[in-house]
C-alpha cells in the first residue's frame, strides 16, 4: 500500500500543481475580444491535458499496479548498470553548495567563488588528491576567467570591496583590461 | 538539382574560411571526447558548447555543433568495444557483437566495423540530407498556420510516442515543457501569464536556462548522489584500427542498406532518434539478417547495423530542422536554439535568404565525416585517456560550464537560480525516469505551437475542424493519432505475444526492445 502510494504521490502533487495553475490562469488580466480565444485558452488546454495524464496514471497505478507488469519501454536494458547506492547528503551537499556558489557570486566576485566551488565539490564528490583539487581548480577557474573576458567577451562577476580588488588584479595580471 | 551542387560547391569553398574550419575540427574533437566520456551525454555536450557560440557568427556556430552531434554518434564506440561501457544510449547495441568480438582478440577489427560503419552512415547521412531538404522546404512554403500547428503537433506527439518510454511520463514532460513556455508577458493582448508579480518571470522563462539546467546540472547532481563511482581507466594500451577487406564489405551490403534506410527515416521521424535507430537496425538484422542465428557472438553485421543506423539519423534529423524549423531531438533542439540566439529562424525561406549558410552547413557535414573517421583512426589513442579523468573532476567542470553558459546569455545572476532551480528539476526527472527531450521541446516549440494555433483560431473563425479538413494538415493529424496510437498498439502486441511465447524467448525478444 506504501509503495503503490509513492508511485502516485509526484502525479498527485501535479495534479494538484496543475490545479491551481488552472485557477490561476482564469485570472488573466488581458481585455477580450469577441468571438476570440484569450490568452489563457491555451495554458488551460495544456493544463487540463497534464491533469487528464496525470488522473489517468493515479487511477492505473490504483487499480492496476498489482497485476503482473508487463515489461515495456519503460524498463531499462539489460546492458545498463544497476542501481547502485544512493547518497542523500551527498547530494544535499551538492545541492547546497551549488546555492551558496550562486548566493556568493555577486560578492565573491567569479574567480575566487569559482575556485573555491570547484575545490568544494570535488572534495564533497569523495576525491581526495587535493594536489589536483588545488591545481584543477585555480587553473580551471583562470582558465574560464581568461576564455570568456578575453575571447567572448562575457563580463563575469568581480564581487564586491576587498573580493573585487582581487578580481581586479587577477584580471591584471591575465591581461585583461 | 545543378543548382543543388553548384551551393554545395560553393558551400565547400565557404568552409575553407579559418572561422568555418576551426569550428568544425574543434566539434569533431570535443564532440568524440563527450561521447567517450560515459558521464556526458552527447546532448549535454551540445548545450555546454552553446555558449562559446555566443560570439561566434551563426554558421560557424551551427558547424561546430553539427560537428559534435556527428562525431559524438561514433565516439562512444570505442568504450564500448573496448570496455563494454556505452559512451551513450545509442552505443548499447554495439556492446553485443563488438565487446565479444573485442574479447575473441580482434579489437582492431571491431574498431575497423565501426569506423567503416560510421564512414558510410555519415556520407548516406549527408547525402540524405541535401537531397531531402530541398524538396522539404519547397513542400512547406504551401504551409499556412494550421499546416504548422499540425506539423509541430507531430513533432511533439513523435518525441512523447517514440521516444522509447512510458508515455504517460513523457507527456508529463511535454506539457511541463509547454507551460514553462507560457510563462511571462502574452504575445497576443499583453497579458502576464503565471508571472505572480515576480518581476523576473514577466521576461518569460528561457528555454536556455531550461535545457542547461536540466539537462547539465541535473545530470551531475544525478551522478554525485550514485557518489561518482564510476572508476577512472586506463586509457592508454592497445588501441588500433584495422579496416575490413573489399570482399568482406561487400559481403554485408544487405545489412548496410537496410541499416542505411532505417538511419535516415528515423532521422526524418521526430522523437525517433539515433538511440532508436541503433536499436531498430540491430533488431531488423535479428529478424532478417542472414547470419541473425549468430548475432551476438561478435559478428560484423551486429557492429555495422546499429553504427549505421545511428549516424545515418544526423541527416534525417537537420532535413525537419532546416526545412521546417522543427527538431526531432534534443541535439537539434539546441541546434534549433543557437539559430534562434542569433536571430535565424530555420524553415522554408532559409534556402532562398541564406543558401550561403545551409550549404556551407551541408558542406561540412561531408567534410565532419570524413574528419571523424580520420580522427577515429589515428587521434583516438590520446582522446581516450579522458577516461583516465576522476569523475568527481569531470562533473564539477560540467556544473562550472552549465554556470558560466547559463550566465553568458544575458549576463544575469538571475539565470543562474533558474539554472539551479532547473538542475534540481533535471535531477527529479532523472531520479523518477521522466524524459527530458518532451520538456526542452516543449519549451522551445511551445510558442510556436500556441502562435499556429491562435493564427488559425483567428483567421478561421474559432473553426477547429480546419486541422483535419485542409489536405495536408489533416495528413499530419492523423499520422499525429497514428503515432499516439502507435505505442498502445505495441503494448497490445506485447501482451499477446508475453501470453504465447515461452519465457526464455521473451526475454531475447525484450533485450532487443529500442
Amino acid at each position: 500500500m506504501a509503495g503503490k502510494l509513492k508511485g502516485q504521490l509526484p502525479y498527485l502533487a501535479l495534479l494538484l500543481g496543475a490545479a491551481y495553475l488552472y485557477r490561476a490562469a482564469g485570472h488573466f488580466a488581458y481585455a477580450a475580444r469577441p468571438g476570440e480565444l484569450g490568452p489563457d485558452f491555451w495554458p488551460k488546454a495544456v493544463l487540463a491535458l497534464l491533469m487528464a495524464v496525470c488522473a489517468y496514471e493515479i487511477v492505473r497505478r490504483a487499480l492496476f499496479v498489482h497485476a503482473p507488469r508487463v515489461p515495456d519501454a519503460d524498463s531499462r536494458p539489460a546492458t545498463q548498470p544497476a542501481e547502485g547506492t544512493r547518497y542523500p547528503r551527498l547530494l544535499a551537499a551538492g545541492v547546497g553548495l551549488t546555492v551558496l556558489y550562486v548566493l556568493g557570486l555577486d560578492t565573491a566576485g567569479f574567480f575566487l567563488s569559482t575556485a573555491l566551488y570547484l575545490a568544494l565539490f570535488m572534495l564533497v564528490g569523495r576525491y581526495r588528491r587535493y594536489g589536483v583539487i588545488a591545481a584543477t581548480s585555480v587553473l580551471g577557474s583562470l582558465t574560464f576567467v581568461y576564455v570568456f573576458m578575453k575571447i567572448v567577451y562575457v563580463s563575469l562577476p568581480l564581487g564586491a570591496g576587498p573580493f573585487k580588488q582581487v578580481s581586479v588584479w587577477i584580471l591584471a595580471a591575465l591581461g585583461i583590461r | 538539382m545543378h543548382d543543388v551542387v553548384h551551393q554545395l560547391a560553393l558551400g565547400f569553398l565557404h568552409l575553407l574560411s579559418p572561422a568555418n574550419a576551426v569550428s568544425l575540427v574543434v566539434g569533431l574533437v570535443v564532440g568524440m571526447l563527450v561521447a567517450v566520456l560515459p558521464g556526458l551525454t552527447l546532448v549535454m555536450g551540445v548545450v555546454l558548447a552553446l555558449p562559446f557560440t555566443y560570439g561566434m557568427s551563426v554558421t560557424p556556430s551551427i558547424i561546430l555543433l553539427t560537428a559534435m552531434y556527428l562525431s559524438g554518434t561514433y565516439g562512444g564506440a570505442f568504450t564500448a568495444i573496448l570496455f563494454r561501457i556505452p559512451g551513450e544510449p545509442l552505443d548499447v547495441p554495439l556492446l553485443w557483437d563488438g565487446y565479444p568480438m573485442a574479447r575473441q582478440g580482434k579489437p582492431a577489427q571491431a574498431l575497423g566495423w565501426t569506423l567503416l560503419a560510421a564512414l558510410w552512415g555519415g556520407l548516406i547521412t549527408a547525402v540524405s540530407a541535401v537531397a531531402l531538404a530541398v524538396p522539404f522546404a519547397k513542400f512547406a512554403l504551401r504551409f499556412d498556420a494550421p499546416e504548422y500547428f499540425a506539423i509541430v503537433l507531430f513533432g511533439l506527439s513523435g518525441v512523447v510516442a517514440l521516444g522509447g518510454g512510458s508515455m504517460v511520463k513523457a507527456l508529463v514532460s511535454l506539457c511541463i515543457g509547454l507551460l514553462l513556455a507560457t510563462v511571462g508577458v502574452d504575445d497576443t493582448y499583453g497579458a502576464d501569464r503565471f508571472t505572480f508579480h515576480v518581476p523576473i518571470l514577466k521576461d518569460g522563462i528561457e528555454y536556455l536556462t531550461v535545457m542547461v539546467g536540466a539537462y547539465g546540472l541535473g545530470e551531475v547532481l544525478a551522478r554525485m548522489e550514485l557518489g561518482f563511482v564510476t572508476p577512472p581507466m586506463d586509457g592508454g594500451g592497445k588501441i588500433q584500427t584495422r579496416l575490413p577487406r573489399w570482399r568482406e564489405i561487400w559481403r554485408l551490403r544487405p545489412t548496410i542498406a537496410r541499416s542505411s534506410l532505417i538511419g535516415v527515416l528515423c532521422g526524418i521521424v521526430p522523437g525517433a532518434g539515433a538511440t532508436v535507430g541503433s536499436f531498430v537496425a540491430y533488431g531488423t538484422e535479428a529478424q532478417y539478417g542472414k547470419r541473425r542465428d549468430k548475432l551476438g557472438s561478435g559478428i560484423p553485421e551486429g557492429i555495422v547495423a546499429p553504427q549505421v543506423a545511428s549516424t545515418a539519423t544526423v541527416g534525417g534529423h537537420m532535413v525537419p530542422l532546416l526545412a521546417l524549423g522543427i527538431p526531432g531531438s534534443g541535439a537539434t533542439a539546441v541546434i534549433l536554439g543557437a539559430f534562434l540566439l542569433h536571430g535565424v529562424q530555420p524553415g522554408p525561406q532559409i534556402f532562398q535568404t541564406e543558401a550561403d549558410m545551409v550549404y556551407t552547413i551541408f558542406a561540412s557535414m561531408f567534410a565532419a565525416v570524413l574528419g571523424m573517421c580520420l580522427l577515429g583512426y589515428f587521434a583516438i589513442k590520446p582522446l581516450v585517456r579522458i577516461l583516465q579523468l576522476p569523475e568527481a573532476v569531470t562533473s564539477a567542470f560540467v556544473a562550472l560550464f552549465c554556470f558560466v553558459g547559463a550566465y553568458s546569455a544575458r549576463n544575469s545572476v538571475t539565470d543562474l537560480w533558474m539554472i539551479v532551480i532547473f538542475g534540481v528539476v533535471g535531477y527529479l526527472f532523472e531520479r523518477y525516469r521522466f524524459p527530458i527531450a518532451p520538456m526542452v521541446l516543449g519549451c522551445i516549440l511551445g510558442p510556436v505551437a500556441e502562435t499556429s494555433f491562435m493564427t488559425s483560431m483567428i483567421a478561421y473563425k474559432g473553426d477547429w475542424t480546419v486541422f483535419f479538413s485542409r489536405p495536408i494538415s489533416g495528413t499530419v493529424m492523423a499520422l499525429t493519432i497514428l503515432a499516439l496510437a502507435y505505442p498502445m498498439i505495441r503494448r497490445l502486441r506485447r501482451v499477446y505475444r508475453a501470453h504465447k511465447t515461452p519465457p526464455g524467448l521473451a526475454a531475447v525478444e525484450r533485450e532487443l526492445q529500442p
